[in-house]
């Protein structure tokens, strides 16, 4: 399951938070760790460069993607490689959905649109869509084309 | 919250500096979405609330009940619009609102109109909402929906109603087990992501079916799977069955190999890792098997990709620990690792080499690991030191330069736990390997120098007692030790001046020099200082036996920390001194959520006084003890303490019953709650007129019960071997109370027979079981076979939810429940929970509950029962069909 997805600001302030399958009470301290984990390591990464860690039998993979770092939290069959890909889909959607790499500023602009483009990849921690373009058109309710 | 932010360079310059959401607050957006009731909807205005809405929830802001409420009803006025945009945002609000039962009803028609919409996005996206707002009864009303949707020639309608069952087989698992027809048959899409959500939910639906599993994957391996994620998790579900089924095979050839060896030419790194991995964790995989598969994670080890790299690492980190010599091959990529950026994967990389190096490696390894220990989070260097300890036991002769390590890395900057780790490592090593005590100990003695953590300078300062009087040359630490005094605050002091005195009672040519030592501690500013140094100086200078001085300071203290220090709160002063013989050795019984800890690991220092036994080996001890149970055999059970009297009454009574083959013994835990009183003779007369099978045999009285110092006394009872009899026994406290003069604290002589009575105790089934889990139940499960099995259902009746149910279950027999199955989520229908335990004649015994709940809250349960005899299967179901 995927457990979180997170988007954070450069000085560590949440944009985005969404958990799956996480009691509330735990929600604190992972948001802590994660940004802690982002605050040593991120520093002078490249963009959608990915850094990956692992806590007990829980992996993150996470990046920076213009002014936002992003982390995704997984277990059992989201491991990291199967996590790699789904902040690969999620960075590219992001990217789609701003144009450019996002600063702070554009990311907020286009919240609602990066909430539904979250909804449309990942429910209940499940990755459900994961091509772009196809993304991009169940935003806007529309059918994807390839079929 | 999101902070506005300051201009950061000239590419900004177009954009205002503040965040679009300054300033927002909860209570003006909940005014705005008020335009939600607009009978002219403004589509663009509404999705600006409702994504201010989601900003808020983002932030992890809560809504109260009524906010909530009001929202959601206002956004269900939404469905109104035919705005493309804002029904997508609609959608998507309702699920984060998630609305309660009694409110879903407002939505449900408006999302099954539009799951049966001609728009598939429609179908799609009221699939998803439906299914999780929707609780069991209204999901078998749009089940021939979903069904349809699962088989939906458009992709994301199939996939939204698969991954929408994925998520309720947890909730209504009987319901989706109906859907396996067409999920079979999405299994076969043409579209990539289809079929990964489907065989993902055909698999959980087929799970505890292993035939069914088998046959899945089978057909699927010798068929073509398109996406790689679905590859991923045939290539788990292969290595599940092999895993299973290896032991079947005769003729050794391990079913399943060429598909898993082939899948490592898959295109997709993630199959080849998935392939690679599975290949690693087959049971008893051999050399032959592993090499193709530890090829490909070595050429991963050194892939631009970080993932991948972290991936490898990990692996082979675990192949390290069972075939260390199939992963030496890989030690170059890996120690080219050890610089990399990302410090998990140094972390591991390292450990994997302490792992699988070889003793001429060591020295290169442990300059490599110098440089990179200065920049790595302490919990990583944590890993470093136990790996480095493990390879120090495995290469003795190398202790020179290990040991020298661990002291170069003890002098520079670092926690507690950190510190602690290296000091344990180095205690390990002068334990475990003779020749590297005197340098260890020199290494210590240099680190309490410069220590600034109190706990551990007394530590070593104990293990310094120990160890430092059997070296060649002791009096070469006393320095150190004698520093502490001057240098240290009292606690590490009063530790420095037991160790002086250790060294004065082992080393005859040194003790005239301890004496003077030990005499000028005598003007210590500190009470526990001077008192010490006062009790050493008298010990080591009484003519008294040599052994008896020794067993004094080095001794273990056999009595109970809690009752000294009760003993010598209720010590008086006066001219009788203190008689340490006086202080009962009877452990007190503690809570059994104070059991001690299972599974710690064993540290490296020893703390003075030894841990108190675990409860079940105190009572062991206690009734061995006692000449009138002493041929009961061998304890089976102790029960957790049974209250036999209100809070704060004057006599606090609980009782714990022991369980022997062919005896029953009750332990009265007693104490006195009145300063005033002294009570004699403590017995409890126990009616077994309600207990047939049971018959008294002994009972050993408490001679004495003063006020707050709990004693025992207990009475034992003979029962047929073997047998789970049960009863229900009244119980009355018999006693001689003296009344005791508060200010002398003197009892009178002549006293009064009293009686109290006490609630009554039942001896049930559960006492004959022990509470013993398996660390996999399906394993244990399918290798006790169906022989002894016996399945019978039944009637629970009218139950409040199903989680009571299945707790009054529980605690009916007694078992420990297995693999986090004693949780159920709230709200749901059915619940499957697996317990285990050993019955009475060390029967083991394996029992599966399904349980149901219908609309009027009667739950109805199967009992699934397996043990090594049938009697015992037959006496669970008797345990139930009685309770």
């Amino acid at each position: 399951m995927i457990l979180a997805v997170l988007f954070a600001n450069s000085e560590g302030n949440i944009l985005v938070e969404r958990f799956n399958g996480v009691p509330a009470e735990e929600r604190l301290h992972w948001r802590s760790f994660l940004v802690k984990l982002g605050a040593d390591n991120l520093k002078g990464v490249k963009n959608e460069e990915l850094l990956v860690a692992s806590h007990k039998s829980v992996y993150i993979v996470y990046t920076v993607l213009g002014d936002v770092s992003v982390y995704v939290v997984g277990k059992d069959e989201y491991d990291e490689l199967a996590l790699a890909e789904v902040i690969f889909v999620i960075t590219s959607a992001v990217k789609d959905v701003c144009g450019k790499l996002p600063t702070e500023r554009l990311f907020l602009d286009k919240y609602g649109r990066i909430c539904l483009t979250l909804d449309a990849i990942i429910w209940k921690g499940y990755l459900e869509n994961t091509d772009k373009d196809r993304i991009r058109r169940l935003v806007r309710l529309k059918s994807p084309t390839e079929f | 919250m999101a902070q506005p932010f300051l201009k950061k360079d000239d590419d900004h310059d177009d954009e205002v500096d503040y965040s679009p959401f300054l300033g927002i607050e909860k209570g003006a957006v909940l005014q705005e979405a008020r335009v939600f009731n607009d009978p002219q909807l403004d589509p663009r205005r509404c999705s600006q609330v409702i994504t201010k809405l989601l900003y808020l929830l983002n932030q992890g802001e809560t809504f109260t009940k009524v906010e909530a409420t009001e929202v959601f009803f206002a956004v269900t006025k939404l469905f109104q619009s035919r705005d493309l945009g804002l029904r997508r945002m609609v959608y998507v609000i309702i699920k984060e609102l998630s609305p309660s039962a009694d409110e879903v009803i407002i939505v449900t028609s408006s999302l099954m109109k539009d799951m049966t919409s001609k728009t598939d996005m429609y179908r799609a996206n009221a699939i998803r909402v439906l299914c999780q707002i929707t609780d069991g009864t209204l999901l078998t009303q749009i089940e021939r929906y979903l069904k349809q949707a699962i088989v939906d020639k458009n992709p994301v309608v199939a996939s939204a109603a698969l991954v929408s069952g994925i998520r309720l087989l947890q909730t209504n698992p009987e319901i989706v087990k109906r859907w396996s027809n067409e999920v079979q048959e999405a299994v076969q899409s043409r579209a990539a992501l289809v079929q990964f959500h489907a065989l993902a939910l055909l698999h959980q639906i087929r799970q505890n079916d292993r035939l069914a599993v088998n046959k899945l994957v089978s057909s699927l391996t010798r068929g073509s799977v398109r996406s790689p994620l679905a590859q991923c998790l045939l290539i788990r579900y292969t290595s599940q069955v092999t895993r299973e089924s290896a032991s079947n095979t005769q003729t050794g050839d391990r079913p399943f190999y060429d598909f898993l060896e082939g899948c490592l030419r898959h295109k997709a790194e993630m199959v080849i890792f998935e392939a690679a991995r599975a290949i690693t964790e087959l049971n008893g995989v051999t050399s032959r098997e592993l090499t193709p598969a530890i090829t490909v994670l070595q050429l991963f080890l050194s892939s631009t990709k970080p993932v991948l790299r972290f991936a490898a690492v990990r692996t082979l980190n675990k192949v390290a620990m069972t075939h260390p010599i199939a992963v030496t091959n890989c030690n170059i990529d890996m120690e080219s690792l050890i610089s990399d950026q990302n410090r998990s994967i140094a972390t591991l990389a390292i450990t994997t080499l302490l792992k699988t190096g070889n003793e001429s490696s060591v020295d290169r390894l442990m300059k490599q690991i110098t440089t990179f220990m200065s920049d790595i989070a302490d919990e990583f260097k944590i890993v470093v030191i136990e790996a480095i300890r493990s390879l120090c036991l495995k290469f003795p002769l190398k202790h020179r330069s290990l040991m020298n390590f661990l002291s170069n890395i003890l002098r520079e900057e670092g926690g507690f736990e950190y510190k602690k780790a290296i000091v344990d490592s180095i205690v390990i090593l002068i334990r475990d390997i003779p020749e590297a005590k005197e340098s260890g100990l020199l290494h210590l003695c240099e680190f309490i120098e410069d220590c600034e953590f109190t706990y551990l300078s007394t530590q070593i300062l104990h293990f310094l007692g120990i160890e430092g009087p059997k070296t060649s040359d002791p009096s070469k630490y006393i320095r150190y030790i004698y520093n502490r005094v001057h240098l240290e605050n009292a606690t590490v002091r009063a530790g420095a001046v037991s160790t002086l005195a250790k060294f004065g009672a082992m080393v005859d040519s040194l003790k005239p020099r301890i004496f003077v030592l030990l005499r000028r501690c005598l003007f210590d500013t500190d009470d526990e200082v001077r008192d010490r140094a006062t009790l050493y100086l008298n010990t080591l200078g009484a003519d008294g036996a040599v052994e008896d001085m020794k067993e004094f300071l080095f001794g273990s203290l056999d009595i109970p920390l809690v009752n000294l220090e009760r003993s010598l709160k209720n010590y008086e002063p006066s001219e009788e001194s203190f008689d340490i013989n006086s202080v009962p050795k009877e452990v007190k019984i503690q809570p059994l959520a104070e059991k001690k800890a299972p599974g710690k690991k064993p540290t490296g220092l020893g703390g003075p006084p030894p841990a108190p036994p675990s409860t079940i080996d105190a009572y062991e001890k206690l009734l061995s003890s006692i000449p009138e149970f002493a041929n009961f055999g061998k304890l089976f059970k102790s029960s957790a303490p049974v209250e036999l009297t209100e809070a704060e009454t004057e006599y606090a009574v609980n009782v714990v019953k022991h369980i022997f083959d062919g005896h029953v013994v009750f332990q009265y835990n007693c104490t006195n709650t009145i300063p005033e009183q002294l009570l004699e003779n403590v017995t409890v007369i126990v009616d077994a007129s309600e207990a047939e099978e049971f018959a008294e045999v002994a009972s050993k009285p408490l001679r004495s019960l003063p006020y707050d110092s709990p004693g025992q006394t207990f009475v034992a009872f003979e029962k047929p071997e073997g047998v789970p009899a049960v009863g229900k026994f009244s119980n009355m406290l018999r006693f001689i109370v003296k009344e005791v003069d508060p200010s002398t604290g003197e009892a009178e002589d002549d006293g009064v027979e009293d009686e109290y009575q006490l609630e009554e105790l039942e001896v049930v089934a559960a006492d004959y079981m022990l509470k013993v889990g398996v660390s996999n139940f399906r394993n244990a499960w399918e290798s006790m076979g169906p022989d002894c099995e016996r399945v019978d259902e039944y009637d629970l009746g009218p139950r409040e939810n199903l989680a009571e149910a299945v707790n009054a279950v529980i605690n009916l027999l007694g078992m420990q429940p297995c693999e986090g199955t004693e949780v159920v989520p709230s709200n749901s229908r059915s619940h499957t929970c697996l317990l285990s335990g050993v019955y009475i004649g060390n029967v083991k015994v394996l029992v599966r509950l399904q349980f149901g709940i219908d609309g009027p809250k009667d739950v109805a349960m199967k009992l699934a029962v397996r043990s090594e005899d049938e009697a015992v299967s037959d006496a669970i179901h008797e345990i139930v069909a009685s309770g």
